[in-house]
């Protein structure tokens, strides 16, 4: 009998099967993220993007519209351009120098005449993909004729919190990318798991109230609100680290997951997104970045020591002893809660292949993770 | 059916900029039009019937209602009727609207709209970013206006009421000829709306929904030159879309007419019809005792668009077409010269 992790089998977490699966029939057929706004800002500007199957580029044109095309020459496929960059009016192939304008014509093939006699280029152009901007994010979608993005997220606006990220500006610090050792629905399930908050992150997220948390469906996308506990709302201006971006009748944290992978994590004072990118059966990329008030350095450093005293107090803590430590950089002491799902999911997935892996009971607090197996299996065909 | 007059009483008339133009408002409930079109009315003046096309200043998404807002021109005949005698009650007879450039707004649909006009040519744009506001929820919306100064902008407290329900949607920029001296109205820029301010404005407003759309309506001269602008800056131009207004379109004179015979379809009957010489398509047809609709016949209302099924004519002007409708076999009959002898269209 096939072993089942709640609705889908083990094998869904562990076969390549699975995984080309999704990436052509979840991933190469939604939005994905693609960057920041201000990723593409400047005429000539460009970055790439693998959406499931689909190299997909982003440029900017001098009337700075973006466009998206599959980055794929028509002559050979050779790829046409590499990651970030900036480029005038042409896109050159590196292979035979073809070369592009920026809405895709092919305007040049050397050696025409010796080689070809005649190329009807207005046949040869780039393949269109699909480009917006929504909440300050970059996506793409591989089909030009996609519905628009505000189709696809209209439904959950109302829900994801107050913030307007356009306006508030990048913080560096928070840029970070990592891979963990664990398929990409492990991740988003952690992710979406109420049930594990006040316990594996017992020590390093009880400033909100998890018993209190709100969470639903819009569609494929999970919506997620808690509020903080009174320890932390009383009087919190002076316990916020960073200056405040939503209104006080708005606190809370807003942590939402869109379909798929599309993880934003918002509150009081911040907000960041949480992208999730399968990159094999057992490995994914997490990609983090976040804004912050458009305030003066004074301001942050004000906010922060302001806060610090209560934050001392307030006891932030690994969910492990110092004594209990495996060694220097054991993340169940860490007091990070990043650090302590990563280890979640990289257990988890380890005792996945055990013949003796079996799976217990879903919790309420656990029935978003079953939710969003039905999703999966929706978007793969596999609901009757 | 298009091109039939029916009467419509004026409910209310407004001067605007200081009495030099005015608004005629229609009691017309059941008219239905898009943001963008042509109102053809048809006025006796001095025992003479004539015809004119007023792009309706009003979106059918908001409660304005079906009106045109008519700037005197000077020495023009029917502009200055209607500035000093039209009144509420009067019964002016109108044809179904029409019209191409038009901008028809979308619930799901996302995009951002750029619009350039000047002078009268702000009546359909102002038509169709109300439009936007009211019907478009997702979309973004910049105009850049250009205007003498301060005293000639049409609809300006109807522009700067939109502006202020929806300041997160849409900008206006407005650009002054010949600002006064002295005068303390505040305006964006001096001068045209060329290169230099059409860059401006899309740096200082870059879209946000990427899916970009450029309309142009201004005097003669200025649609050239926005859109060579608009194309040199990489707009593709099936974005652009314009109409031009006051001023003179430029007629293409170089082909000579020939003599020819045309199979017309109007009104679900079809007949054929002598074209001598230098006579218009529109001319002949109603030399032939037809009745086909038209209008302004100057190339500017569409009100005479007919699809040529065979054979070949030369279009003197087509400011009423986009290119999209010329590949699609649409002429305008009012500028149409038979170009092969023998020639096949219908106004159907």
């Amino acid at each position: 009998m096939t072993n089942m992790l709640h609705l889908l089998p083990v094998e869904a977490y562990t076969r390549q099967e699975w995984f080309d699966r999704e990436q052509r029939d979840i991933f190469s057929k939604t939005w994905r993220y693609a960057g920041f706004m201000e990723d593409v800002s400047e005429p000539g500007q460009y970055i790439t993007v693998q959406a499931g199957l689909n190299n997909i580029f982003i440029v900017m044109g001098r009337d700075r519209r973006l466009r998206a095309f599959h980055n794929i020459c028509r002559h050979r496929g050779t790829q046409l351009i590499r990651a970030v960059g900036k480029t005038q009016k042409a896109l050159t192939c590196p292979y035979h120098d073809w070369t592009y304008d920026l809405e895709g014509n092919l305007v040049s093939v050397p050696e025409e005449e010796e080689e070809f006699g005649k190329v009807d280029k207005s046949c040869l152009g780039l393949k269109p993909a699909k480009v917006d901007i929504w909440k300050s994010m970059l996506f793409v979608h591989p089909d030009p004729d996609a519905p628009s993005i505000t189709e696809w997220f209209g439904p959950v606006e109302a829900h994801i919190g107050p913030h307007v990220p356009e306006d508030l500006v990048e913080y560096e610090e928070l840029n970070q990318s990592y891979e963990i050792k664990a398929n990409w629905k492990v991740v988003v399930e952690n992710y979406i798991d109420v049930y594990h908050l006040s316990h594996l992150h017992s020590g390093t997220l009880q400033m909100y109230d998890h018993k209190a948390a709100k969470f639903h469906w819009e569609g494929p996308h999970y919506m997620f609100w808690e509020p903080p506990v009174e320890s932390f709302a009383a009087d919190q201006e002076k316990k916020l680290i960073a200056p405040r971006v939503i209104p006080e009748d708005m606190n809370g944290a807003w942590v939402p997951m869109l379909w798929p992978g599309i993880g934003l994590a918002a509150s009081e004072d911040g907000w960041n997104v949480f992208i999730i990118e399968p990159l094999g059966p057992e490995l994914t990329r997490v990609s983090n970045r976040g804004r912050v008030s458009e305030s003066s350095g004074w301001e942050f450093a004000k906010q922060s020591m302001r806060s610090s005293y209560f934050w001392t107090k307030f006891g932030l803590s690994g969910k492990y002893a110092d004594y209990d430590a495996m060694d220097d950089n054991d993340p169940m002491v860490s007091g990070d809660f990043t650090a302590e799902d990563i280890y979640a999911c990289e257990q988890q997935q380890a005792s996945l292949k055990s013949p003796f892996f079996e799976t217990g009971p879903a919790g309420k607090g656990e029935s978003p993770v079953v939710d969003h197996q039905k999703v999966v299996l929706e978007w793969l065909g596999e609901v009757k | 059916m298009s091109g039939e007059y029916t009467p419509l009483t004026v409910r209310e008339t407004r001067e605007e900029i200081g009495g030099l133009a005015k608004t005629v408002v229609f009691d017309a409930p059941d008219w239905d039009w898009t943001a963008g079109q042509h109102l053809p009315i048809r006025l006796v003046i001095n025992g003479e019937e004539v015809r004119r096309s007023y792009s309706i200043s009003a979106s059918p998404h908001t409660e304005d209602g079906l009106r045109i807002c008519v700037k005197r021109v000077k020495d023009g005949l029917v502009s200055n009727v209607i500035n000093d005698t039209i009144k509420a009650g009067d019964v002016i007879e109108a044809a179904a609207p029409n019209g191409t450039f038009t901008l028809a707004p979308g619930g799901t649909k996302r995009r951002t709209h750029y619009f350039f006009g000047a002078g009268s040519g702000i009546t359909p744009l102002y038509a169709m970013l109300t439009s936007v506001m009211a019907a478009e929820p997702n979309s973004f919306a910049h105009l850049a206006y250009g205007n003498h100064n301060e005293n000639s902008i049409l609809l300006e407290d109807e522009l700067n009421a939109i502006w202020q329900a929806n300041p997160d949607r849409m900008s206006i920029h407005h650009v002054f000829t010949k600002p006064g001296w002295w005068s303390s109205a505040e305006y964006w820029r001096n001068g045209y709306i060329d290169k230099p301010a059409i860059e401006a404005l899309i740096a200082e407003n870059p879209p946000y929904a990427q899916d970009a759309q450029y309309y142009v309506c201004g005097p003669g001269g200025m649609n050239g030159a926005v859109k060579a602008a608009l194309m040199s800056l990489d707009v593709p131009v099936d974005r652009i879309h314009m109409e031009s207004y006051g001023g003179s379109a430029k007629l293409d004179t170089s082909v000579e007419s020939m003599a020819a015979t045309a199979q017309v379809t109007l009104y679900g009957q079809t007949q054929n019809v002598a074209i001598t010489k230098g006579q218009t398509v529109l001319e002949a047809v109603k030399a032939a005792g037809l009745k086909p609709p038209f209008s302004c016949q100057s190339g500017v209302c569409g009100s005479c668009k007919a699809k040529l099924i065979k054979g070949e004519v030369h279009m003197r002007a087509y400011m009423a077409l986009e290119d999209k409708d010329i590949d699609d076999g649409a002429i305008l009959s009012c500028q149409s010269l038979a170009a092969t002898d023998a020639i096949e269209l219908t106004y159907d």
